[in-house]
């Protein structure tokens, strides 16, 4: 295993410094290399947006646009990130799915006989390769809500389909995440390690029982068990990673548990700290995140039920009201995203923020309309042009876009999803 | 949409012949077409530029064909579909189609859509292998194991549309897996726990007066006692304050603060003023605020507020002998506005049934509506959820003793669970709402509500083994569950194979199987665990091997084949409980007898009685109703005080209890459509405002003539369902009634509609405002048939009262009022049915719907179909429909007919 431990500081004292041991450096010393890895990020929010004040003026593209109100403040960012419109996924027909098919881009009819398939998401396709080096591969997060289909964000289990299409789970909230990261693992080595063998012995027994279970099962009934069978595989692929990191600790965790009970807002921004916990720590190079927004509209003491602010056109008012501060409080958290980002260094001295490809959006742009779909594009990683309010050629593929982003990352496929090309527009 | 001719034939033939032998001849789908008539305005509107000549966009209309046979020509029409509904076809400057025209073209492709995909997702009425969803996985653990576990950790399986049952919907994951084998330990570790504490007794009581009225009264009496203190603090300030010597600086202080209280604060700067703490008032912060708080006991003001309060509590006659359940709002009015009992420490193990009893009744102060109390478990939580109404209907004269049955489990030990608690109801949803309670009452009486619950004692007692016998898989496993003596490892491994015959439903394991779980085991033990806690850990195995988790049904080369006995146990089994096969079927199948069809019916009938069946009739009517729909917003407490927590959980109540009603009576299932009779409990009849109903069961009660009860549409929880908490939606309930009443669903709301935003801010009525959906082609092809059933339901509010009037507010973007901008109006529920009859009040529509009890009878017949087999309606599916519908027309559509005709079915004895 070539793994590359890397090691970050932080140009305030904010981030805690982890210590080298904590990160195994002893062990990868050798290994140890000062360019930093390029991470992908993507970030949903079901619901879509407030189409006449969070979208910059599409008859002014350019780097001299204004920014619309509900982009406000991210003012300061202004330089460092893109608004994209004229994508869409062109399959795309559910009103109420901001997620599902967002980035898989596929057509839920394709597949004679069913009627739900979807396809491989872009985090997947870019964790295969990114994902080698890290303890986890890719980490997928949604809000503390866990089903998510009140915040807009349509069947699913995170934003991540597999290589079959099948829905990877995700963890619920910023203490699932958490742990999942930092949990303090105190067990000896040899108990860690007669664990591991344990848990091979359990797959080695249902696996002895899901081939009893196959025999003679029809093709199609084969195929339903075999997720079964992948799910052994998944774990097996696991298991091999816990070993090869086993007697590294998990890594000191740079900021306190977070406290059970926050929701909404606060959970949004702890979410935040904790995805840059992670690149700290390179726990992973792969995040995707469903933000809530039922729960966003609670902290934010908004009454209006998350879906009847979606189709705010007919009564304005307090439901237009309450979409408008949903965006603002949304762009606040990005912002603030945006400054950590920006503010944590990496060994050689470059910002995290430079090594980052991040994507904002929703499948959703406002109501049930699913074309110009919402999307911010930023980060230093995928050679994009900044600052810019670009317009693509209406119904451009939103899979352009991310194939630009797994370009930009290393991961050279030839397409994505129904991706044409990649989106010339913001290849800088 | 047509369906051709032979396809028809077919269909007969289908009806007759035996399926599997049908199944193979036959392969045609049936043929979804787009009507004809539609070739006009295409041709007229679209071809001169998607044309032989033109092709704009490389996309042609005038070689599309009718029928959509494949994907790629329905792919083709969803373009043709999405482009028109966005308004982008044909162009703003090109010539439009009649809104007339396009309205029904849209009408008609956006359901030959839907019957496309249908066809076309069609499997030949395959059933895909099922995963035990969410909560057949926890019933199956319940009869195993003889306990129940919290499973929200899982998957719900729910939500995307579909029933839980629907195989192909039912994923699995590394993550899940996981997920099994911890929650097996879990419920091993409880059902390990229940069978320690089988036959332990355990009971405790506590008076309320101790519960309540001491601590009132300590804390009334501390309050007073820091009142005179701080009088007294105060008095010997002013003396100082009075001194020649201070003169200066009194009135130095005097010019700068507001208030006599912030010259005080300052009482170290006048000379000779004593130290509050000498008063005993010692605090960290200003000593002095501690003493001028204690002074508002004696103002009307601040905390003062709660002195006439607590005066009345403590003035109340049964004080002594019993306490009085208040009203807190969490303020520090009382101390409690619950009464608590705590499960002892000392008790250790507490798995186990127990009944909670409290002694209790209401004062002659008690109103109707608020002689209600809401049990539950850890009050603590500011909102904390119950578990349980009750009606009050003991006397001071007369009290009642009330018996709650309640299963505790191991975590009912932790210091977070362990408090058990009354209180009155609807007064805990939400802060807000108990403040507003006292406000009004401080207003009317100045002193604040009424006390009027007065509870003399409560007790908890186990009931020494409740379910002895009854965790199948436990008993199975025939050693010792204790660390007395481990068993020898023959022994542990017989043990471990009678365990996987229950789990698995009688399939044998494997012996290689079962050699590693033996291993499993040994391994454990070498490793240091005990007996017990390595015997659990392998039992989690097999908890998440596939064959407990999958229902697998193996067929030769493909081959169509009548299911096996277990198979239909099993099938039946989870169809009608949602759990494994009880003894009987299990019994009944191995000696063969289960396939005869007086035994199958004899069998359906049993389960169907049995309590257990609530494992059948809450998931399905909760799903084939969409009940998920009542949680999906907070309802305005402000504007409907009345519609608590507990009337909320009563009105859900009433839909379940309904269909239980119909189905333990065998009653007609148009009874869901109008009925002379309503199943509500003492909540909803206080509710609803039916006299003469008494109790926490819900049982059948005669309507008045008039009544707008009885029925579904009659429900409060119905009605509510269709609207947003505040407000009623037309479009939500008129939809409601199209899908589950009327089986004539529209399509799913479209993608790209422009949305109507001219309105925004008008002063319309609601019907005004709906009435532009008439306007635009789009919105018109869905909406002609939604909105006037919608108006005919405008009577009921947003909470399912009855109203006769509504009144529209313009909202400014704070969600605040604008001034002058409202209309109030009366309301007219008539309205006329789409290519249907005029209607001309509530009352008529609901006859129009009655008039179509067979729409809904095929409509129900579906939805049990795809629920009992776990896959999709098919084309094929239409003679099994009509089967049903058939037979139970023959007894005036009777519940349990349908249900009969189903499991008699081929269709449900067919792998």
């Amino acid at each position: 295993m070539h793994t590359r431990r890397h090691f970050l500081q932080s140009t305030g004292a904010i981030i805690a410094l982890p210590a080298l041991e904590s990160l195994g450096f002893r062990r990868f010393a050798s290994a140890a290399t000062v360019t930093p890895p390029k991470r992908l990020i993507f970030l949903s929010f079901g619901w879509g947006t407030t189409e006449s004040t969070w979208y910059p003026d599409i008859k002014k593209p350019g780097p001299d646009y204004e920014l619309p109100k509900g982009l406000a403040p991210l003012a300061r960012h202004k330089a460092d990130f893109s608004v994209v419109q004229g994508l869409w996924n062109k399959y795309s027909n559910e009103g109420h799915w901001g997620s599902t098919m967002w980035l898989t881009g596929a057509n839920r009819y394709a597949q004679a006989g069913q009627s739900f398939s979807n396809g491989v998401s872009a985090d997947q396709v870019a964790a295969e390769r990114l994902g080698m080096d890290t303890r986890f591969s890719s980490l997928h997060f949604n809000g503390t809500e866990g089903d998510m289909g009140q915040s807009g964000h349509g069947p699913g289990l995170s934003l991540a389909w597999d290589m079959r299409g099948k829905p990877v789970p995700g963890l619920n909230g910023p203490l699932a995440a958490y742990h999942r990261l930092f949990a303090k693992d105190n067990t000896p080595l040899e108990q860690q390690r007669a664990l591991l063998a344990e848990k091979r012995s359990v797959l080695d027994a249902v696996l002895d029982n899901a081939k009893t279970l196959q025999r003679g099962l029809s093709t199609a009934d084969n195929a339903k068990v075999a997720e079964y069978f992948q799910s052994i595989r998944d774990i097996e692929t696991r298991l091999s990673k816990d070993e090869q990191w086993i007697g590294v600790p998990h890594p000191d965790a740079p900021l306190p548990e977070p406290k059970p009970g926050i929701a909404g807002r606060g959970e949004i921004a702890l979410m935040y700290d904790i995805m840059i916990a992670a690149m700290q720590t390179d726990s992973t190079r792969v995040f995707t995140y469903r933000q809530p927004v039922w729960s966003l509209l609670t902290s934010l003491d908004i009454k209006v039920f998350p879906h009847d602010m979606s189709h705010y056109h007919t009564t304005l008012g307090e439901k237009l009201d309450a979409s408008q501060r949903r965006d603002v409080a949304q762009s606040e958290l990005l912002a603030g995203f945006l400054d950590k980002l920006k503010g944590t260094r990496e060994a050689d001295g470059s910002r995290l923020f430079d090594n980052i490809a991040l994507a904002y959006g929703s499948n959703i742009r406002t109501g049930h309309e699913l074309s110009n779909c919402p999307t911010i594009l930023t980060g230093g990683a995928a050679g994009l042009k900044l600052g810019h309010s670009i317009v693509a050629p209406k119904d451009t593929p939103l899979c352009n876009a991310w194939l630009t982003l797994l370009h930009g990352v290393g991961v050279n496929v030839e397409r994505h999803g129904d991706s044409s090309g990649v989106l010339k527009e913001i290849s800088a | 949409m047509s369906i051709q001719k032979p396809f028809l034939i077919l269909l007969i033939a289908l009806a007759l012949a035996p399926l599997w032998v049908a199944i193979a001849v036959v392969a045609e789908s049936p043929r979804v077409a787009m009507p004809d008539k539609h070739r006009a305005l295409l041709k007229e509107h679209c071809v001169s530029c998607h044309g032989p000549e033109k092709q704009k966009g490389k996309f042609r209309v005038d070689d599309l064909p009718f029928s959509l046979a494949d994907i790629e020509t329905s792919e083709k029409w969803q373009k043709v579909l999405n482009q028109m509904n966005s308004g982008e076809m044909p162009p703003e400057e090109e010539k439009q189609p009649t809104n007339s025209a396009k309205t029904d073209f849209l009408d008609d492709l956006s359901n030959v859509m839907v019957a496309a995909r249908k066809a076309l997702a069609d499997r030949n009425g395959a059933i895909t292998i099922r995963r035990l969803n969410r909560r057949e996985y926890s019933n199956s653990l319940r009869e195993l194991l003889g306990v129940e576990i919290n499973v929200t950790e899982l998957p719900a399986d729910t939500g995307n549309g579909a029933f839980d049952t629907m195989g192909a919907n039912l994923f699995m994951s590394g993550n899940q897996l996981e997920q099994y084998l911890a929650l097996g330990r879990e419920a091993l570790d409880e059902a390990f726990a229940w069978q320690a504490a089988m036959g332990l007794e355990r009971k405790i009581r506590v008076e309320a007066e101790d519960e309540a009225s001491q601590k009132v009264r300590k804390k009334y009496q501390d309050d007073l006692d820091a009142l005179e203190r701080a009088k007294k603090w105060v008095a010997a300030v002013a003396a100082a304050m009075a001194s020649p010597e201070n003169a200066e600086v009194v009135a130095k202080l005097r010019k700068d603060a507001k208030s006599e209280d912030a010259v005080r604060r300052e009482w170290k700067k006048i000379k000779g003023a004593p130290a509050p703490e000498d008063f005993g008032f010692v605090t960290k912060q200003n000593t002095a605020d501690l003493a001028h708080y204690a002074l508002q006991f004696g103002t009307a003001a601040g905390k003062g507020y709660t002195r006439a309060y607590r005066e009345a509590y403590l003035g109340m006659s049964d004080v002594e002998r019993g306490g009085y359940l208040t009203v807190g709002g969490g303020l520090e009015m009382l101390l409690h506005d619950h009464i608590t009992l705590a499960v002892p420490f000392e008790w250790e193990m507490v798995s186990g049934d127990y009944i909670f009893r409290v002694r209790l009744a209401a004062t002659d102060k008690a109103t109707p509506e608020r002689k209600f109390i809401e049990f539950g478990v850890a009050p603590q939580h500011t909102e904390s959820p119950f578990l349980s109404t009750h009606q009050v209907t003991g006397t001071m004269k007369n009290p009642q003793i009330i018996e709650i049955p309640i299963t505790l489990t191991r975590h009912h030990a932790e210091r977070a669970n362990r408090t058990l608690f009354v209180r009155e109801k609807g007064i805990r949803d939400h802060y807000t709402q108990a403040q507003s309670k006292l406000g009004t009452a401080k207003a009317r009486n100045g002193i604040g509500p009424d006390f009027a619950i007065w509870v003399d004692w409560m007790e908890l007692e186990r009931l020494p083994d409740s379910r002895k016998g009854k965790a199948t898989a436990i008993a199975a496993l025939g050693i010792p569950l204790d660390d007395e003596a481990a068993p020898g490892a023959a022994d542990v491994r017989e043990a471990l194979g009678r365990f996987c015959m229950k789990a698995f439903r009688g399939a044998m394991p494997e012996p290689g199987y079962l050699d590693k779980l033996t291993r499993l085991y040994a391994s454990r033990m070498e490793a240091g665990d005990k007996h017990s806690a390595a015997l659990k850990r392998t039992l989690a195995v097999a908890l998440s091997s596939p064959q407990f988790l999958y229902l697998a049904e193996p067929v030769e080369d493909n081959e169509r084949r009548p299911l096996s006995a277990v198979e239909l146990a099993t099938r039946l089994s989870y169809f009608l409980l949602g759990a494994p096969p009880d003894a009987t079927l299990l019994a009944l199948s191995a000696r063969g007898e289960l396939t005869k069809p007086e035994v199958l019916a004899g069998q359906t009938k049993r389960l169907l009685d049995d309590p257990r069946s609530r494992g059948f009739t809450r998931p399905f009517v909760h799903q084939w109703l969409g009940l998920e729909r009542l949680d999906f917003f907070e309802f305005n407490r402000k504007l409907f005080p009345r519609f608590d927590a507990s009337t909320k959980l009563a009105a859900r109540e009433e839909i379940f209890a309904t269909f239980e009603h119909i189905l333990r009576e065998n009653a007609s299932v148009r009874d869901f459509l109008k009925a002379d009779y309503a199943i509500i409990n003492g909540v909803l009849a206080e509710y609803y405002g039916i006299a003469g109903v008494e109790g926490d069961a819900f049982q059948k009660v005669a309507l008045p003539k008039n009544s707008a009860r009885g029925g579904l549409l009659g429900m409060a929880a119905v009605m509510a369902m269709g609207g947003n908490g505040e407000h009623t939606s037309p479009v939500e309930r008129g939809a409601w009634v199209l899908r589950k009443l009327l089986n004539d669903p529209p399509p799913p709301a479209p993608a790209n509609v422009p949305q109507i935003t001219r309105l925004a801010g008008k002063v319309l009525t609601t019907r005004e405002r709906l009435t532009a959906h008439q306007e635009d082609a789009q919105c018109a092809s869905c909406h002609r048939k939604i909105d006037p059933i919608g108006f005919g339901l405008e009577n009921f509010d947003a909470v399912g009262q009855w109203r006769t009037q509504d009144t529209y507010q313009v909202m400014d973007e704070t969600g605040k009022p604008v001034k002058g901008a409202s209309t109030t109006w009366q309301i007219d529920a008539g309205a006329t049915l789409h290519k249907g009859p005029a209607f001309e009040n509530y009352f008529q529509l609901r006859d129009r719907i009655e008039e179509k009890s067979g729409a809904f009878s095929k409509g129900l017949s579906e939805a049990l179909i795809e629920y009992a087999l776990g896959r999709p309606i098919g084309f094929r599916d239409a003679p099994l429909v009509a089967a049903m519908v058939e037979r139970a027309g023959q007894k005036h559509l009777a519940l349990r007919e349908f249900i009969h005709a189903l499991v008699e079915s081929k269709e449900f004895q067919t792998k």
